[in-house]
């Protein structure tokens, strides 16, 4: 048993973990934040994508220790209030949403990559999701929601 | 070296439980206190889009918006039974059983809206945001509302069964009816062939999709974009490896799905040809779309480089030793 703290979604917390939990429990059992999703466990599907200190990681391959003094976005620290992260709304414009199994680590994907490339060629959004597994929509629609939302986001900056 | 070559693949699919096994979906409709309207059926929505699509069918039967439709759902409490969100039957089995539910409730609130208004039984009415209007004198309407303050509690809710026909095959001779409806379908590839490495990239696709009738055009495009996909990763990836009962390809590592990399950017034709028996026409069209791909592709690997592919996954490794193997 030890106490860390952390950065979760702008706010400052503290948790007691285990030495054996990952960052994905504490984020979903510790802090009930369950739009974080456990799909392989191994690092393979992306599905518990979130932000680490700006950064795209897989929360199953994190220790939770490993979040000390850090700062984690998941996908609930999107958007402001009721207004959606322009990335959430085109994928709902798009329907780029089918199951949504997959979705939180996609749009945590898509974000972590327009922050880095605000405008992206299809084939960059292709590479930049290419770690997020997919089983129902075939990527198409997802691909074009990244390319509209970073459309929407070039015209309001 | 890089060889070219194109191949088509068509189908039929049976959709429904089929060979006569009871196939049944149900269906309440109601207006409640305040003359909205409300619908439940227990059909899942698993992201296929039902939840979206079959409450288009009660907004059309009585000129709401698909929005103002409350659709109870999924919950076993309070929904009847409308079989499993399996075997493309939803849109089928569920629109009907929920187009029959909508209709017999237009049925009773245009009766009670002769009656409170003293009409004729020839006076057309139309329904319209909630009211009963007299087509030509929209002076003479009602409420939704209106009526369900002057009706008893019951009267304004009705439960319809839907069970679709189909016999059991007879396995002598083969006849019988085992499926009703039947969907059609065709896919178009052209593939590129590293005769080097056994790898190949799809270049061109195009699926053409019967739907009988597009309920929600964009639902069916994605749904054929994912069925594609799929289709891919069966005919090109994915191998249980299965080794004296042990799936050995356990895992993302060794059981490959197709990535945002791998898509291919599908030309997609819908095509519609209203099956009489269906809502609106409309077919289920979950499971027909993936079928199609993979033959189509192993047609366009024959005509790239000559070799016949018996075997699934056509992994690079197969690919390679059959094109060795014709020279």
């Amino acid at each position: 048993m030890k106490t860390i703290n952390l950065k979760i979604n702008g706010r400052k917390r503290q948790i007691e973990i285990e030495e054996n939990e990952r960052l994905l429990d504490i984020i979903r059992e510790g802090f009930h934040l369950t739009g974080t999703k456990e799909g392989c466990g191994e690092g393979e599907c992306g599905a518990c994508s979130v932000l680490l200190n700006g950064k795209l990681v897989n929360a199953c391959m994190i220790m939770a220790f490993q979040a000390e003094d850090s700062e984690v976005i998941t996908i609930e620290g999107l958007g402001e209030n009721e207004k959606l992260d322009p990335i959430q709304q085109a994928f709902i414009d798009t329907g780029a949403v089918q199951c949504g199994f997959c979705t939180p680590g996609m749009v945590l994907s898509a974000k972590a990559l327009l922050m880095k490339n605000p405008t992206p060629t299809k084939q960059e959004i292709r590479r930049g999701i290419s770690g997020n597994l997919c089983r129902c929509t075939g990527y198409e629609k997802i691909v074009e929601a990244v390319e509209l939302a970073a459309k929407r986001i070039a015209e309001t900056d | 070296m890089k060889k070219t070559g194109k191949g088509i693949g068509i189908m039929f699919y049976g959709t429904g439980y089929g060979n006569g096994y009871p196939d049944i979906s149900r269906a309440k409709a109601k207006i409640d206190t305040d003359g909205r309207f409300t619908i439940s059926s227990g059909a899942c929505e698993v992201g296929q889009g039902a939840k979206t699509s079959l409450a288009q069918i009660p907004a059309e039967i009585l000129g709401i918006l698909t929005k103002e439709v409350i659709f109870d759902h999924e919950d076993t409490k309070t929904t009847l039974d409308a079989g499993t969100c399996a075997a493309s039957r939803q849109t089928y089995n569920t629109g009907n059983a929920m187009k029959m539910a909508s209709e017999s409730l237009k049925r009773i609130l245009e009766s009670k809206a002769r009656e409170i208004l003293n009409l004729s039984e020839e006076e057309p009415l139309v329904f319209d945001n909630h009211e009963v209007i007299v087509e030509g004198d929209p002076s003479k309407r009602i409420s939704f509302k209106q009526i369900a303050n002057t009706a008893d509690v019951g009267d304004l809710e009705v439960v319809e069964i839907f069970q679709a026909v189909t016999t059991k095959m007879n396995e002598e001779t083969g006849e019988g009816n085992p499926y009703w409806p039947y969907t059609f379908g065709a896919c178009g590839v052209e593939v590129v062939v590293d005769t080097e490495t056994g790898t190949l990239d799809i270049s061109k696709a195009i699926l053409v999709q019967d739907v009988g009738r597009a309920v929600n055009p964009k639902l069916i495009e994605g749904q054929m974009d994912g069925g594609f996909a799929m289709a891919q990763g069966y005919a090109l990836l994915e191998d249980l490896n299965i080794v004296k009962g042990e799936i050995k390809h356990h895992n993302f590592t060794k059981y490959l799905i197709p990535t945002a990399l791998d898509a291919v950017e599908v030309k997609k034709i819908i095509v519609e040809d209203p099956e009489s028996s269906a809502p609106f026409g409309a077919k289920g069209i979950g499971e027909p779309v993936m079928i199609p791909v993979a033959p189509a592709i192993l047609n366009a690997i024959y005509d790239a480089v000559g070799v016949r592919i018996t075997e699934i996954p056509v992994t690079p490794e197969k690919l390679l030793k059959a094109i060795k193997e014709v020279g």
